[in-house]
């Protein structure tokens, strides 16, 4: 019934072949020739229509952002309108930038509390193919000395690290993608664990879940999260916000206790970032969190 | 001419897929994939052969964009099958509408849903054999959901357009005629 010719099933033949290889070739660890020199070759497409890109549709994104956040209906008029203003205002006075030097300014600040030395990037893709890893690109690449295994923080915290690096391009693997582990310690008891992206096995739904090694360590909601800094500063330097305990689960019988972590840093309006060049030469501690809020506003 | 117009419109989905679409924040995972539909449209028009090399070079074009995140050759070996089969089946069975008749509206957007499920399938399921942690039920389920009906959504704005220049610029009267069995050559 489904007949075709030989030489047309040959080249079929051929091409499935061509891919298993191109899969087995890329997927092994380490860096391959002919993978590497593929996407550089895709990087000098990608890099200046991204950038081209990023200037016709700034306004765009922006009101996708204000659209994409109400999850109730009076809650998302109030936002249109705020985002249509915003826009309005944009369009007037180019302010577009001024959101971008903002978000840089809190970068800097950052960087100047924690004495990271970063490279100011931005990110040009949030999906990928198919939906299933949580990865960024950056529009920054090994030109601005970026090299892979490197924190990439925003002026909020920790955003992820960076996992292949063209000349122009980078890749940075989200800290709440599935595969992403962080070494993580608390606020003031030091108390040490490892943040996973999303949800481990007999634990709630979340973003962020953080396993805490002492079982009898004290934690408790609303307690923070920083990361506990890697040998050498790759990948992750020391210091950095990842977020805030939001829940904390005891499990009779587990060997580490589970708490959901509700990231510093907002994923879903992930703009202007910073890729950690160079660690800071002390563990800065605890001093790049943000001061505690006052709990006035609650009474 | 029909080569070269096919060319550029499967070009421009790619990198406006790779520009444009994933630089959207989709909170839910994927977003639409407007190389599937386009690819899916220059399958029904061609022979399996060529089909399958516009679905491998399509595919390896999205592996080589960034983000580097999946390993290159994975979506150029899906849509490379997918084009195949359905090119073969558009030619043995009359998928699509009659062999003698250019494709329905109804049934290329149909074609590219179900498209849409069965590469979102077949790219988990390499996934799956590759141990990607990433590749769990509920996120494949959520994925293929969503992604084909988003796809489906788009399909009137990609498939349809790709259908109808190249219908336009058949290079001779007789050339969506297809015989009972003969489907040789490119």
């Amino acid at each position: 019934m489904l007949r075709d010719s030989s030489r047309s099933r040959l080249f079929l033949a051929v091409l499935v072949v061509l891919a298993v290889v191109l899969i087995v070739l890329d997927a092994r660890p380490g860096n391959n020739p002919v993978t590497a020199l593929a996407r550089g070759g895709g990087e000098l497409v990608f890099a200046p229509t991204a950038a081209g890109v990023g200037l016709v549709t700034g306004p765009a994104a922006r009101l996708y952002e204000g659209v994409s956040q109400g999850p109730e209906a009076a809650e998302r008029i109030a936002e249109l309108e705020a985002a249509n203003d915003e826009l309005k205002a944009d369009l007037q006075a180019a302010r577009l930038d001024e959101g971008r030097a903002d978000q840089l300014d809190t970068l800097l600040h950052l960087s100047g509390l924690g004495g990271y030395e970063v490279v100011p990037a931005q990110a040009v893709t949030r999906t990928t193919a198919q939906g299933y890893a949580h990865t960024v690109t950056i529009d920054a690449g090994t030109d601005s000395g970026i090299r892979p295994e490197m924190t990439v923080v925003n002026g909020s915290g920790l955003v992820g690290r960076v996992i292949e690096a063209g000349p122009r391009t980078a890749t940075v693997k989200l800290a709440t993608d599935v595969n992403s582990t962080v070494g993580a310690r608390l606020e003031k008891t030091s108390k040490i664990g490892a943040i996973t992206g999303g949800s481990v096995p007999g634990g709630p739904e979340a973003d962020l879940t953080l396993e805490l090694f002492d079982m009898e360590a004290p934690i408790e909601v609303g307690d923070r999260v920083v990361t506990l800094g890697s040998h050498d500063g790759a990948p992750f330097v020391p210091g950095v916000p990842i977020g805030t305990v939001d829940e904390v689960q005891v499990a009779p019988g587990a060997l580490s206790r589970i708490a959901r972590i509700t990231p510093a840093v907002d994923f879903a309006s992930l703009d202007m970032v910073g890729v950690v060049v160079d660690g800071p030469a002390e563990d800065p501690r605890d001093s790049v969190l943000p001061p505690k809020p006052e709990p006035e506003g609650d009474q | 001419m029909r080569a070269a117009a096919t060319l550029v419109m499967v070009t421009v989905a790619v990198i406006a897929q790779a520009t444009v679409v994933n630089r959207v924040p989709f909170e839910w995972g994927p977003g639409p994939d407007l190389v599937l539909a386009a690819v899916v449209a220059v399958a029904l028009t061609t022979s399996p052969a060529a089909a399958a090399g516009c679905g491998f070079a399509a595919g390896l074009a999205m592996d080589v964009l960034p983000p580097a995140e999946h390993p290159m050759g994975r979506y150029a070996l899906v849509l490379c099958l997918a084009a195949y089969v359905l090119s073969l089946l558009r030619a043995n069975t009359g998928l699509g509408g009659s062999a003698g008749a250019g494709v329905s509206a109804w049934a290329a957007v149909g074609v590219t849903a179900v498209t849409a499920v069965g590469v979102g399938l077949g790219y988990a399921f390499v996934g799956f054999v590759m141990g990607d942690a990433h590749v769990t039920l509920a996120a494949v389920g959520v994925n293929v959901a969503v992604g084909a009906l988003l796809t489906t959504l788009a399909a009137p704005l990609v498939t349809l357009p790709v259908l109808w220049v190249r219908s336009l610029l058949t290079e001779s009267d007789f050339a969506t005629i297809q015989g009972p069995t003969s489907t040789g050559g490119w």
